[in-house]
């Protein structure tokens, strides 16, 4: 088993106006036991930084929007710079229960996997049917695209060694960051594992959520296949 | 096809024949970014400019195949394809500066952390 000391475990949470709740997810965070949490704004127009930062979080900001996984990957580096082992990403929405932080990082630091995907789908309970639809296409096109089926390509829930850190290389800045990193778990042959969370679909999550909407999952899609070609 | 070549029908399939052959190189060493799609797509494409050189008459039947007859019908085509690489440069070009603008706010947010 390899050993990692528990203070070298980073907690990256992008945020794109987020005050409103990014102060309760902090916290539950640190009363999970994760005290290192790297909140990233992501250009947005609120406090969410200050929030973040008075919540006892290092927060950084992009001067400019930039998408949720260019957010999440300046995340990723901060956490590297700071001598991270491990590395958790988690939506700053709240939809994501922290407490399942310790039953994503577990195989990692038993030294089996590089990658631990967090999914909705394992245990679908209380899932609007329409996201598992749109969930299932998702997985079934970065399948094809990228060539590994798992069964949450959109979950942004999940965590890292340090060696899959260092390996993992996206260019994606928006929701097809999530399944650009499946493509580099199987062209980097990085051992992964998928570990069942729990989604609180609250309203204010849900009203996140729809921003994700019918066309945003065409443009997703476009980008993906222009990242392809491109 | 004539029984003898002309020098650019030659050129064609020698240029043609070192992209294919590269294409094939590039995947069998399985280099970066090097994908069985993007192959296809090479050999597609300059296999398919060797054959309209050596058999040129192909385009007619083509044309006539796909009802598709007269000059103006041509340059009306033609027009089509260079707006489509002229978008798809474009679409290319914003893709690059996008990544790169990301890279640059990155940066800065990255070198705020080392100044703390």
């Amino acid at each position: 088993m390899a050993t990692f000391s528990e203070n070298k475990i980073f907690i990256v949470v992008p945020a794109y106006n987020e005050e409103k709740v990014i102060q309760d997810v902090i916290l539950e965070i640190q009363n999970a036991g994760y005290q290192n949490i790297i909140v990233v704004d992501d250009g947005g127009t609120d406090n969410t930084r200050a929030v973040a930062e008075r919540a006892g979080a290092t927060a950084i900001r992009h001067k400019i929007n930039r998408g949720k996984g260019a957010a999440t990957k300046t995340g990723i580096e901060a956490a590297k710079l700071l001598r991270a082992d491990i590395i958790v990403t988690i939506d700053g929405d709240g939809q994501h229960d922290p407490q399942d932080i310790k039953k994503l990082i577990e195989p990692i630091k038993n030294g089996r996997i590089d990658v631990v995907l967090g999914t909705r789908l394992l245990d679908p309970a209380g899932m609007p049917w329409y996201k598992i639809i749109q969930n299932k296409i998702g997985n079934i096109i970065t399948w094809y695209l990228f060539g590994l089926y798992v069964t949450d390509s959109q979950s942004g829930f999940r965590a890292y060694s340090r060696r899959a850190a260092e390996l993992i290389n996206t260019k994606s800045d928006r929701y097809e960051y999530d399944s650009e990193v499946i493509r580099e778990i199987y062209l980097r042959k990085l051992k992964y594992i998928e570990v069942p969370i729990t989604v609180r679909y609250t309203e204010y999550s849900m009203g996140k959520i729809q921003k994700q909407s019918f066309w945003n999952g065409v443009k997703t899609v476009y980008k993906m296949i222009w990242g392809l070609i491109n | 096809m004539n029984s003898s070549l002309h020098l650019y029908q030659i050129a064609i399939i020698l240029i043609a024949s070192v992209m294919i052959f590269q294409g094939g190189k590039n995947f069998v060493r399985r280099k970066k970014g090097q994908t069985f799609l993007k192959l296809l797509i090479r050999v597609i494409v300059w296999g398919g400019m060797a054959v309209v050189a050596v058999y040129p008459s192909l385009t007619n039947d083509i044309a006539e195949l796909i009802g598709m007859q007269g000059n103006i019908n041509a340059v009306i085509l033609t027009g089509f394809i260079l707006v489509f690489l002229m978008i798809f440069k474009l679409l290319s070009a914003i893709e690059r500066l996008e990544q790169q603008m990301t890279e640059v706010t990155r940066k800065e947010s990255l070198q705020e952390l080392r100044e703390k």
